[in-house]
């Protein structure tokens, strides 16, 4: 009897693991049950993280959750269910979500080419508001569409331009800041012999080498793509670009071992004083400030021949997945989000950049954001809209900072190979 | 009533079976499924692509490489583990002052976790502010803090001596443990017979000790063998792989290729899988051939 007991015991044990795994698959299908219904309706939401991660007062779950709560306080029919994730692994988490067809209704990341292809967005035109898309800068705007068709609503943006320790460039006895690579050179040699041990601050590692790389790639009329749109990585302009990059590895004037380094770490070496000049953009400021660094200066990013009259801008992007069919929900959401002021919270807490009209009259004033924000007109995108554009990014973020220790032809070659062919 | 007993057994090992099924044979027929299926990098599966994943993967400039470093990392890494945890067992094993909590600091980087203990590493190498390098410029060894000199993860050559101390330094905690349990298991009175024959301490050793305690030194080994061969936090934390590819084994490879290529990635698990599977064997087929000159 009592045997018998423990077998039943057991069974029941073994009938609960299966069904408790079957349980899991079920829940995503309740949700939509209950939309159709027309009752509570609860948007699955994915954002990526601009703040110091989990915990920190800046954190991406702190900021969204004040929307969130704001908007459900006016909306009591809608939940939003917000899932923050790191930068590092947002692409990859998201592409496992799609793989396992649970993806989100809304998705904060920084590209949307590749979901728009696949057909799984919502047109912007079905989840915003027409005044809403008017307010859109119109050159972000463009960058959203994909074959003529809107699938990208910019949610941030941001600009890139010179920074450069005014203390260090006094003790090295430099004037003023650096207009052309010779300048540059010139600088960063008066830096070394102050005993600066990073005079440039060149970050080519995981984190943004694809950022970096272009910044230079600017300076001497290459970039991505040529003019008619074709892959150019391994341009003529290019090598020589890193050619010259390479030069200042190899005389100690830069960060060392570019190839390896993110710009975090960089950033937070110029802000220690330890780096003369680096490329930084609006989000590099909180670092600076609480690094402690006060006393630096922001100027146009320097070229080959003079200054560069554009400069890279960076746009982030939210966007609404077609699969779960809450357009409607959706379109409350975003229309809340760009009418109320949630975009220009989010624009002062990390200082990013706004991507609408009205957003940049508002921030005008700033005094720190005014050289970023008076370059966003002019600025240079990556070429989002390409499909490739993700995949050949990231192998950029492993291999590209090679071509400043082997050969630049060669490794930039490698990369143009697999930009044609993947 | 006796039609019952016999179908008992079931019932005590099926939820084990389920379990087992479950967690791991479910993953890997997943797993050898995807390496077939053509999936964007969006997560989109658009069909049957066999065998164009494993080509592609063969191709990469950097395969063979990696399979090579990944080899000597296994390879260099449980073989100093294993030395240095032979050494410290045999240390621990001794009665004197101080025994038990030297025993527990051995505990502490096992205890910590190990992308927190690469962490601290990668810190202490800093470049500008790391400890391991002020006390390098104290002595003399570098000139200079900021450059090349000092940034030991930036070049491959110095990065994987770094890299493989540090796996090292995380994994002698448990083979020290393990090998302790072992030694406890000899029996005193062999070592007895020993010494009323006159055997020297090396002999001693060299015949008893390394004989008896051969059971618990394979599982030590070989549960490293596969540790080590899929750690992933050492490498990724301090260099990335970086430069380049230079310091990446076939598991930073297989996590690199998931941000561009998911049925490629996939296609790398499986030779891991492969590849851990093939080192197992060799290593059993090794360990047992000791077994018969002993």
């Amino acid at each position: 009897m009592k045997m018998k007991l423990a077998g039943g015991a057991a069974l029941g044990l073994a009938t609960m693991l299966v069904l408790s795994s079957c349980g899991s698959g079920d829940s995503g299908g309740a949700n939509n049950a209950q939309s159709s219904g027309g009752g509570q309706v609860t948007l699955k939401m994915v954002a990526a993280d601009y703040g110091d991660g989990p915990g920190k007062p800046n954190s991406g779950e702190t900021f969204w959750k004040g929307v969130v709560d704001e908007f459900q306080k006016q909306n009591p029919n809608i939940k939003v269910d917000v899932q923050v994730i790191n930068w590092n692994d947002i692409d990859k988490q998201v592409a496992t979500m799609v793989q396992n067809g649970q993806v989100p209704d809304i998705l904060q990341t920084g590209g949307y080419a590749g979901f728009a292809k696949e057909q799984l967005l919502y047109k912007v035109d079905e989840v915003l508001s027409p005044n809403v898309q008017q307010d859109m800068l119109q050159k972000f705007a463009d960058n959203g569409k994909l074959d003529g068709v809107a699938y990208g609503i910019p949610f941030v943006s941001s600009a890139r331009a010179l920074f450069y320790n005014k203390d260090l460039f006094q003790k090295a006895g430099i004037a003023e800041p650096p207009k052309t690579w010779d300048e540059l050179k010139a600088a960063a040699d008066k830096l070394k012999k102050a005993g600066v041990s990073q005079p440039f601050g060149l970050p080519l590692g995981q984190e943004e080498a694809q950022a970096e790389s272009l910044l230079w790639m600017l300076g001497n009329g290459g970039g991505y793509k040529d003019a008619s749109g074709k892959w150019a990585i391994n341009s003529p302009q290019n090598v020589e670009t890193f050619t010259y990059m390479k030069g200042l590895v190899d005389a100690g004037l830069t960060t060392p071992n570019p190839g390896t380094k993110d710009r975090k770490t960089v950033w937070e070496d110029f802000g220690a004083g330890k780096v003369g000049m680096v490329n930084g953009g609006p989000m590099s400021i909180p670092i600076f400030d609480t690094a402690g660094l006060k006393n630096y200066g922001v100027a146009p990013i320097p070229g080959k021949t003079g200054p560069l009259d554009t400069t890279l801008g960076v746009q982030d992007w939210i966007m609404a997945f077609n699969k779960n069919g809450h357009a409607e929900e959706i379109k409350k959401f975003f229309d809340f989000f760009y009418t109320g002021d949630a975009a220009q919270k989010i624009s002062e807490l990390y200082k990013l950049l706004p991507v609408t009209k009205g957003g940049i009259d508002k921030l005008s004033s700033d005094e720190k954001l005014k050289p970023f924000l008076d370059a966003l007109p002019n600025a240079t995108f990556y070429p989002q809209a390409d499909p490739k554009w993700d995949a050949v990014s990231a192998q950029m973020k492993q291999t590209i900072g090679s071509a400043v220790k082997d050969d630049p032809a060669k490794v930039l070659g490698e990369l143009q190979k697999a930009a044609e062919s993947s | 009533m006796r039609r019952l007993r016999a179908l008992e057994p079931l019932a005590w090992i099926g939820p084990a079976v389920v379990l087992i099924a479950l967690v791991v044979l479910w993953p890997v027929i997943e797993m050898v499924r995807s390496s077939f299926l053509k999936i964007s990098r969006f997560g989109v599966v658009q069909g049957d692509n066999f065998p164009d994943n494993y080509t592609k993967l063969f191709g990469e400039k950097d395969f063979a490489d990696i399979m090579v470093r990944s080899v000597i990392w296994v390879v260099a890494v449980v073989a100093l583990t294993v030395l240095i945890s032979l050494a410290l067992a045999q240390l621990f094993n001794q009665r004197f002052p101080g025994r038990k909590v030297a025993r527990w600091a051995l505990i502490a980087p096992w205890a910590a976790s190990v992308l927190m203990t690469a962490i601290i590493f990668k810190w202490m190498l800093d470049p500008e502010v790391g400890v391991i390098n002020q006390i390098r410029l104290k002595l003399g060894l570098i000139d200079a803090m900021g450059g090349a000199s000092a940034d030991q993860l930036g070049d491959a050559s110095s990065a994987m001596p770094w890299l493989v101390f540090v796996a090292v330094f995380v994994s002698v905690p448990f083979t020290t443990y393990a090998l302790l349990a072992g030694l406890a298991t000899i029996p005193a009175d062999v070592y007895e017979a020993a010494r009323m024959d006159g055997a020297s301490r090396l002999r001693t050793y060299w015949s008893i000790t390394l004989p008896l305690l051969r059971p618990a030194l394979t599982v030590a080994a070989l549960i490293n063998v596969m540790n080590v061969f899929n750690s992933f936090p050492i490498i990724w934390a301090m260099t990335h792989g970086q430069p380049g590819y230079s310091t990446a084994t076939s598991t930073i490879l297989m996590f690199i290729l998931k941000g561009s290529n998911i049925g490629e990635s996939a296609a790398m698990s499986v030779v891991n899988f492969g590849m851990v599977i093939v080192l197992t064997a060799i290593f059993l087929k090794v360990s047992r051939w000791n077994k018969e000159v002993a």
